[in-house]
């Protein structure tokens, strides 16, 4: 029975397929011009996105760089065994799960907020003066503003201390608390990024049709009331396409400004699997392990965007894809 | 040509650009590590009037590291390839990135004939070495006069399971020691600390009695940084009798944290830290924000290599212009005999030859040459001090004075990690401070506390090495702030343990029983 099936589809599939697939193929040679335009991205993305990964397979190796993929022993499961069974994991997975869960509530709702107050201003040239300070911080590098913060805060002199201090305060060591550190990492990300990422929103807002405001106003609602009935409705969908995206990126939480945050006193908390990458697999050379370690980064990313974005569609809303 | 073929054309030749930009951009990356320092090249070394052989000069590559801000100008180079006949091209590796480029670079082959690998127990560099990547120079070192002259000892030390995969770099065996203002021990009247306990009441005196004289309390005693090694902490550990990484006992290893002199050392530290005796956040200062602050007078000691006295001297000209240093490397703790550690039993690290760039015998004779060359007198002064006349002056006893020092950091500083060797040469500095750094380093030799497993081997430690050894500096880091009670440094010592100590301890003893019988 089993031979018979198995011959039997293909048979009964096979002229559909031809036909469909003669139906693609004109389809490709009508919109051939079309097609040719997305040749140079598509072979991007084949060059420098899908044949690296290839380079994946290292995780399942002892790799060895003198020896080259090809010769490198096969070990199968055991860097997967390494990382779930390492105490050092569920500290790295604990840390990055609160850093993001910190990231989605405290973060994600500011520039979104930020962005109704600056719709509200009625002075043009005040909102855009606002509007151009605040994207500011975003052009400046990780390593000047963590080196700012570390003026500010150190103990030895650092401004905000200094101001404890002459209040008869106790001085606060903000760089070497572990309690101090998420609260930290959360604040230099508001301060660099909340600005810049005002910009989608803000563009959202003005297509949003004014006759709804007008007709709002006709049933006499307030400026909170329009703003919650009628602008937050409006750019709902942006707010969730953004947040799913936010999502696939979970647990890129950004090496190098954790990089710079991170010392022996703070590790427990401030630890995340890029940092962890970077000293395993880079400074202590241990490729394959550090593969083992991205890969499942890359792995629990994907799920949670895939979830993410059916639990949009079930909300009734369009998802990224 | 019609409407339609032309705007063809110009999508083929849009698509084409961006592939061949994609694909340059690309190969910049990859080829990184292999663009060196190409202007020197140009410049024709002028050998009217010397005796020079007229043979081509080889070409030699050399990915080597930089302590200094910025690579060296052309002048001494040009000097270097003069007097060997070689036309170098060097790849710089700024030494705080020296683990990931070096890592990055074994890892995809874009080395350089001539590599420095400094960090010999990091697991990368180790299985490289051990994977045979590198020539095997032992066989032929004899056949140098230079080399010849490097001992068996350091060459067994060098060496691992019995090949030398490179020429060991010679330094000073130990270097470390305090540097303490000695125009504040003046001021308050204090003499120079010969115990622990003396230079706990210097810190003390220099926090609390003003020894700047400003009339505020803005000053700590010690200036440390987050340096578990080089900074203060490793060096005082040794004056509490802390063996250096491991000690032998009865063919026992013993990890240097399970000590009660380690112990006694964070115990130390933390007096130092809960009274304000050293800068509150040395465990978050970066090396050049330590020697700056000193510089700047708001700390009176320093530990750490003896000759950077000169350099905190240089530094606090026109900031601190009283500034007058003292070193001691003598100090000792109640009960215990002297003594301080040894930066890697001495080797600097190895000069090795990458197979894939050296091919044959011949070339790495060629490359072996070179080095030897290095190694003699006249190269080596002119790596240390520059050319006589433009960077410094010498007597008849061969004591140097540098004459132009901003022209010496920007020429001749950055060669001073490259050289093979640093000890053993008749020429030497005039300046008082750097040469009484020397006869201390010299001194210090004599009590130098040995890693007794340095050129053994763990299959454990060199895969999981740095992650055991965060294990233990966060723990001492935590004790000595007081965010650990000893308790739980104990327990810190149990999970190291457990995470691969306890291997690390079995396979260290078994290959000393192998080695010693």
């Amino acid at each position: 029975m089993k031979e018979s099936t198995a011959a039997a589809v293909p048979l009964s599939i096979a002229p559909v397929r031809k036909k469909r697939a003669a139906y693609h193929w004109k389809g490709i040679r009508r919109n051939k011009l079309l097609y040719l335009m997305i040749l140079p991205g598509f072979l991007y993305f084949i060059a420098f996105k899908y044949l690296p990964m290839g380079g994946l397979v290292i995780a399942f190796q002892d790799y060895q760089p003198y020896l080259g993929v090809a010769d490198s022993p096969w070990v199968g499961f055991k860097h997967f065994i390494r990382l779930f069974t390492e105490p050092t994991f569920m500290m790295l997975l604990r840390n990055t799960l609160v850093l993001f869960a910190m990231n989605i509530i405290f973060f994600f709702p500011l520039p979104i907020i930020l962005a109704l107050m600056l719709n509200e201003v009625r002075h043009r040239f005040f909102k855009s003066a606002v509007q151009t300070i605040i994207y500011i911080p975003h052009f400046l590098s990780w390593v000047i503003i963590v080196s700012i913060c570390y003026v500010f805060l150190t103990v030895d002199g650092g401004v905000l201390n200094e101001l404890l201090a002459s209040v008869g305060l106790p001085k606060v060591s903000f760089l070497t608390s572990p309690e101090w550190l998420r609260a930290m990492y959360i604040g230099q990300i508001i301060w660099k990024e909340l600005g810049w990422s005002t910009i989608i929103f803000i563009s959202a807002i003005t297509v949003v049709d004014t006759q709804l405001y007008e007709a709002a106003e006709m049933d006499g609602a307030g400026r909170l009331r329009k703003m919650w009935h009628v602008t937050l409705p409006a750019i709902r969908p942006v707010i969730i396409t953004l947040l799913i995206l936010k999502i696939g990126s979970t647990l890129d939480l950004g090496f190098e400004h954790m990089y710079l945050l991170l010392n022996s006193l703070n590790r427990e908390v401030a630890e995340i699997f890029d940092t962890y990458i970077y000293t395993a697999g880079l400074k202590n050379g241990q490729l394959s392990y550090s593969t083992t370690v991205g890969l499942f980064k890359g792995l629990v990313g994907l799920i949670l965007v895939v979830a993410a974005n059916k639990l949009a569609r079930k909300m009734g809303e369009d998802g990224v894809y | 040509m019609d409407k339609r073929k032309m705007k063809q054309a110009a999508l083929l030749l849009l698509g084409s650009t961006l592939l061949l930009s994609a694909c340059s951009s690309g190969g910049n990356g990859n080829g990184n590590a292999n663009t060196g320092n190409e202007g020197s090249s140009s410049a024709a070394p002028n050998t009217s009037g010397t005796e020079e052989k007229n043979a081509e000069p080889a070409k030699i590559s050399w990915l080597n590291i930089l302590h200094t801000a910025s690579p060296p100008t052309d002048t001494v180079l040009d000097k270097i390839e003069e007097l060997t006949n070689t036309e170098l091209s060097f790849s710089w590796v700024p030494d705080a990135s020296k683990e990931e480029r070096i890592n990055t670079s074994l890892a995809s082959n874009s080395l350089a004939d001539i590599v420095t690998l400094t960090i010999l127990d990091n697991s990368s560099v180790r299985s490289a070495l051990k994977s045979g990547m590198f020539w095997d120079v032992g066989p032929f070192l004899d056949e140098f006069p230079n080399l010849k002259t490097i001992s068996q000892d350091v060459r067994d030390s060098a060496s691992i399971e019995g090949k030398l995969y490179g020429v060991p770099f010679q330094k000073a065996m130990a270097r470390n020691g305090v540097i303490i203002r000695k125009d504040w021990l003046d001021k308050l009247g204090l003499p120079v600390p010969k115990t622990t306990d003396e230079l706990m009441n210097v810190a003390k005196a220099f926090t609390e009695q003003d020894p700047d004289g400003n009339g505020q309390k803005d000053t700590t005693g010690f200036m440390d940084r987050s340096d578990l090694v080089y900074g203060v902490f490793k060096t005082v550990g040794s004056y509490f009798g802390v063996p250096n990484i491991w000690k032998v006992e009865d063919g026992k290893a013993i990890p240097e944290f399970t000590t009660d002199n380690y112990i006694a050392t964070m115990d130390y530290m933390k007096q130092l830290y809960d009274n304000g005796l050293i800068n509150q956040d040395f465990a978050v200062t970066a090396k050049t924000d330590q020697q700056q602050k000193f510089a700047q007078g708001k700390a009176g000691i320093y530990v750490g290599a003896l000759f950077d006295s000169k350099n905190l001297l240089n530094m606090s000209k026109g900031v601190q212009d009283n500034m007058e240093l003292v070193m001691v490397n003598d100090i000792t703790a109640p009960g215990q005999e002297r003594g301080i550690w040894a930066g890697n039993n001495g080797i600097g690290g190895l000069l090795s030859f990458p197979r894939t760039d050296v091919k044959d015998e011949a070339e790495l004779k060629t490359v072996l040459n070179f080095v030897d060359q290095l190694m003699g007198e006249e190269i080596y002064s002119l790596m240390t001090y520059g050319i006589e006349g433009v960077h410094y002056t010498a007597d008849a006893d061969k004591a140097v004075t540098i004459t132009d020092t901003t022209l010496w950091q920007q020429e001749v500083q950055p060669f001073a990690s490259s050289r093979p060797s640093e000890v053993g040469y008749t020429i030497h500095d005039a300046d008082p401070l750097k040469k009484e750094a020397d006869r201390l380093i010299a001194d210090n030799a004599n009590y130098a506390i040995l890693n007794p497993f340095y050129s053994l081997e763990s299959a454990t430690w060199s895969s999981q090495g740095s992650e055991l050894q965060k294990i233990m500096t966060d723990a001492t880091y935590k004790y000595i702030l007081g965010k650990a009670t000893l308790d739980e440094f104990k327990a810190s010592i149990d999970k190291w343990m457990k995470s691969g100590g306890s291997a690390v301890i079995s396979e260290y003893e078994a290959a000393y029983k192998a080695v010693k019988g």
